[in-house]
């Protein structure tokens, strides 16, 4: 990283407002996300349309961010680290919608849901999305202090992602085969489990922009990957 | 990247201008048939650099060359190598187009005749209007080739001393910030212009503009202060230098 400044001051303001707008959006997605996650565990249905309604905030944050890359490229055709800086941006505020699509489609599965479900499984979900959860705040901690080892570990981390997908996606469907009733919710809470997976592959997506972004060169190497669940939903 | 052969190299190349050393210990090479654009800020030693490759520095009494620069391995400041010949095969286009007072056919006409490359009368015709055809500009003057050079407007005119660069066969083009002065359609037409010949001529091209190195460039050099900071390809210094010094250059941060 460069330690001196841009000689154009408002250039350099441009890039610290493109930075602050995508820490805000990512402080959003964040947030949304733990919501969602509150309101499946705890099947609560009052909460559900707020989030809901939040997501447009996450989406005007991304058309934000848009507007702001193009006036970057046109003005300053930005070089280097900058334009490591732009492009990295761009791709990680794409992450951070769809992670904001995720949380609010997980929301949405919550209203039709008994109160009763088994505890078990409610413990297995939890324990996924608090991993995403946790997943999301280093990879924005990473790029907040552009910390090149802390990408790398969630890109990896997202192994256990995918061990823990399994894990719940086990207790969904032994929910679903104790009680043929239990069809539809279990339909919803396997979109719940596979959302929070998907989550998670998008996160490992910004860690992969983030480490390019401090070092101008591609993680390296196969994505890790755990046990996988058969992807047909 | 294709596999490149060495066409210039520089050897400890060390330039003073009296008791003021401009270059310092630069060691270059450029590879024939590409292009290769030096960037840096004013001063910095890119201009006197490629005015070594065909010493025009020799006009400057108080220039002192030291190091060697070699092409095709045959170092060209040898007591041995003709200067003029060395032209010859080092072509160059300035900043400000600089056509001579003559009529648009006898600026291509002028250095073949000097030179001897053409026979007689239909040979010279030949010659000027594939040089014309080649910078392309022959469809803009063909019916007007007896008015002078410079009634043609200036990206013309620096089209027409590109016409007038190649006219002699050479084997380099040296360009030094040759779209400065120009509009960006002339710009456009000569950046084009730079890729169809670099099939054919190995060039070089100091330029100002980061954005028209990364257009016509394959390789790039950073020059600071009389040393060459870094070459490598263009891609390369361009996303992600090696030498701090170059990203703070080309991202505009230079204190």
């Amino acid at each position: 990283m460069s330690e001196e400044s841009h000689i154009v001051k408002s250039y350099e303001e441009e890039l610290q407002n493109l930075h602050d707008t995508l820490i805000q959006m990512g402080a959003l997605t964040e947030s949304q996300l733990s919501d969602s996650l509150d309101a499946v565990i705890k099947v609560d249905k009052e909460s559900t349309d707020k989030i809901i309604n939040s997501d447009q905030k996450i989406n005007k944050f991304r058309s934000k961010i848009d507007t702001q890359i193009m006036n970057l490229l046109v003005k300053r055709a930005p070089m280097a680290i900058d334009l490591r800086s732009t492009i990295s941006a761009l791709k990680i505020s794409q992450d951070l919608e769809r992670i904001g699509d995720l949380a609010k489609s997980n929301a949405k599965k919550v209203k039709p849901l008994p109160y009763d479900l088994p505890d078990e499984l409610l413990q297995n979900l939890r324990r996924l999305g608090e991993l995403v959860q946790k997943q999301l705040s280093e990879v924005l901690d990473s790029y907040v202090n552009k910390g090149l080892d802390k990408a790398k570990t969630v890109w990896e981390n997202d192994e256990r992602v995918d061990d823990l997908t399994y894990i719940a996606m086990n207790s969904v469907t032994d929910f679903l085969s104790q009680d043929k009733k239990n069809l539809d919710f279990a339909t919803h809470l396997i979109f719940v489990t596979k959302n929070l997976e998907r989550a998670g592959d998008h996160i490992t997506n910004i860690a992969e922009s983030v480490y390019y972004l401090i070092k101008g060169e591609y993680l390296k190497g196969q994505r890790p990957k755990g046990r996988e669940i058969e992807d047909n939903v | 990247m294709k596999n490149s052969k060495v066409k210039i190299s520089s050897n400890n190349l060390n330039v003073y201008y009296g008791n003021k050393q401009a270059l310092f210990d630069v060691n270059l090479t450029l590879n024939e048939k590409e292009v290769t654009a030096l960037i840096g800020p004013s001063g910095c030693g890119k201009s006197t650099f490629i005015r070594c490759i065909n010493r025009m520095n020799d006009v400057i009494e108080i220039c002192r060359v030291e190091g060697s620069i070699k092409m095709d391995g045959m170092n060209i400041n040898d007591k041995g190598v003709d200067v003029v010949q060395l032209r010859e095969k080092v072509g160059m286009v300035f900043q400000k187009p600089n056509p001579f007072p003559k009529s648009i056919y006898d600026n291509i006409a002028y250095g073949p005749t000097i030179h001897g490359v053409v026979q007689n009368k239909n040979q010279m015709d030949e010659l000027v209007e594939n040089c014309l055809k080649k910078a392309a500009l022959w469809n803009e003057v063909k019916d007007r080739l007896q008015e002078p050079g410079t009634s043609l407007s200036g990206g013309q005119q620096q089209r027409l001393c590109i016409a007038r660069a190649i006219s002699v066969n050479p084997e380099v083009i040296l360009m030094d910030e040759p779209c400065s002065a120009l509009d960006p359609i002339a710009t456009a037409k000569i950046e084009e212009l730079i890729d169809e010949l670099r099939k054919t001529y190995t060039i070089v091209i100091v330029t100002h503009s980061m954005a028209q190195a990364v257009r016509v460039s394959q390789r790039t050099g950073f020059f600071h202060l009389g040393k060459l900071i870094e070459i490598d390809t263009t891609e390369k210094i361009f996303k992600n230098p090696g030498n701090n010094m170059t990203q703070d250059y080309i991202t505009g941060r230079f204190g």
